[in-house]
């Protein structure tokens, strides 16, 4: 076969493609015969209502010199690392306020971090393209911490990771060449790679991952292909499913609760919730703006209550909306709250007991939120 | 584009000539490329072609909007002014005084799981 007839065969079959998508965007449209929050309203709902002292800013953790990038907290409750533009992680005890740890990373530009379940070790990856694994019982040297492993194998820039939730040894990465690998933190080997060439995996940089709590067998990502793809790690060929909606990149990607559904958020200034197993969008959060805004806010990072009643999402604009997932009100706005950031949220994460949000923000520091008001337990 | 070699095995084609002319070698490597990008979107084909089948007899959104409703009801959350108990004492931890150390630097021993 010649090359213009391949060509030939190409374009007819990338229309074929795009014509079947948009059979499957309409088909889909026709079965969202309702959201969440109407739904909710059927049932006689109504938004929840806080007090303006109820979630208040209980603790500011200052030590960073450049913007926070990212921050993951402990199972064990208290402790929380951050990765800052300052080129170090810092091990904090959220409690206290004080710095248990300070690494200086060999390449600075770190985009991600995450606590391993034992909370004896972290992870790191960014503009080096690995992640890098640091023993918090190391002998300090130099007033830092050696790198105990490496993960090399990604040919873009690491841009998130996380532990496998119940198991110490595994960790997945997600990057700007497309996919997204599960590796063996002990070997540094990877155990399996998710998209690339294989059809069916992200089309652009990998920005965000997300591991279900309930089977930690899978796990969605978020991509610059403004799609959300779930994947089950003992199948690496292809995603389980693709979520479409965003029209934009999909920074962040959370689990609900019930490990059923996960929420996304995006460029496009929304927050979307989808059914993992069918893959309708269930709820859009959007937020009017004004129209002479000069730039719509986007969605950097966003967190589930323990309940998933609240949805905390942060933005370029510096505001932590609080969402009620169930009405789809925006119910409280941490940026306007007393000791808000002031600058753009990049991280946020709620503490494994769900009595704290940390917040992450390009204002250099993290700030802890909690209920101070009075709860009522019926 | 990341060269993940681990699902695409070497393919038996005949080795380019000892000297090849620059159009033949680009004309084979422009062959192979499209033959493996049509391979692959024939695959998405199949694949999108069975997830329309999967929505003919699919549930509406209406079951899982139910789920998510009813998920959230019952689980008690220390965020929330309103929630089922159990409300565990531990949630007041962040408003209460709290002995920090005076030195500088200060580690957590090994294992333990809670500074308070």
């Amino acid at each position: 076969m010649s090359v213009a007839e391949l060509k030939e065969r190409h374009t007819a079959a990338t229309a074929t493609v795009n014509s079947l998508r948009e059979r499957l965007k309409q088909r889909r449209q026709l079965l969202l015969d309702t959201d969440v929050s109407g739904y909710a309203r059927s049932q006689g709902r109504s938004a929840i209502s806080f007090s303006p002292t109820d979630l208040v800013c209980c603790r500011i953790l200052q030590g960073h010199t450049g913007k926070i990038y990212s921050l993951d907290w402990t199972p064990e409750r208290n402790r929380i690392v951050s990765a800052s533009q300052d080129g170090r992680l810092i091990v904090w005890n959220a409690l206290t306020s004080q710095k248990t740890h300070a690494i200086k990373l060999q390449c600075p530009w770190v985009m991600t971090c995450a606590f391993a379940p034992n909370g004896l070790s972290v992870a790191c990856g960014g503009l080096d393209s690995v992640c890098s694994i640091f023993n918090l019982n190391s002998h300090v040297e130099r007033d830092s911490i050696p790198v105990s492993r490496v993960l090399t194998g990604h040919k873009g820039y690491v841009y998130s990771c996380q532990y496998v939730p119940d198991q110490e040894t595994r960790l997945i990465t997600s990057s700007g060449d497309q996919t997204c690998v599960l590796w063996d933190v002990t070997t540094g080997q990877r155990i399996s790679v998710f998209g690339g060439e294989f059809p069916s995996g992200h089309t652009a940089s990998v920005l965000s991952v997300s591991i279900n709590n309930s089977n930690s067998n899978m796990f969605v990502s978020g991509s610059c292909d403004a799609t959300a793809r779930l994947w089950d790690t003992r199948i690496a060929s292809r995603a389980v499913r693709t979520y479409h909606g965003h029209q934009g990149d999909v920074n962040t990607v959370k689990f609900f609760p019930d490990g059923q559904r996960f929420g996304t958020g995006s460029d496009d200034s929304t927050c979307r919730l989808y059914d993992m197993r069918t893959g309708h969008q269930l709820q859009v959060y959007s937020q009017q703006h004004d129209a002479d805004d000069d730039e719509v806010p986007i969605v950097t990072s966003i967190a589930f209550s323990l309940s998933g009643r609240l949805l905390f999402a942060g933005y370029s604009s510096g505001d932590c909306y609080v969402w009620d997932t169930l009405m789809a009100e925006v119910v409280l706005n941490l940026g306007t709250l007393q000791n808000s950031h002031e600058s753009r949220i990049s991280c946020l994460s709620l503490s494994s007991d769900g009595s704290a949000l940390c917040t992450g923000s390009w204002d250099k520091n993290l700030k802890i939120w909690a209920f101070g008001g009075h709860r009522r337990v019926i | 584009m990341a060269a993940n070699g681990e699902g695409e095995g070497p393919e038996a084609r005949p080795p380019p000539p000892s000297m090849p002319q620059p159009t033949r070698t680009g004309d084979f490597l422009g062959k192979h490329r499209l033959s493996a990008a049509i391979a692959r979107l024939n695959q998405e084909i199949q694949f999108l072609e069975k997830e329309l089948n999967e929505l003919e007899t699919m549930e509406t959104s209406a079951e899982a909007c139910k789920e998510v409703f009813l998920s959230t009801e019952g689980r008690s959350d220390a965020l929330l002014p309103v929630t089922p108990g159990p409300e565990n004492p531990t949630w007041h931890r962040w408003f209460q005084r709290v002995r920090s150390s005076h030195s500088r630097r200060w580690w957590t021993s090994k294992g333990s799981s809670d500074i308070s």
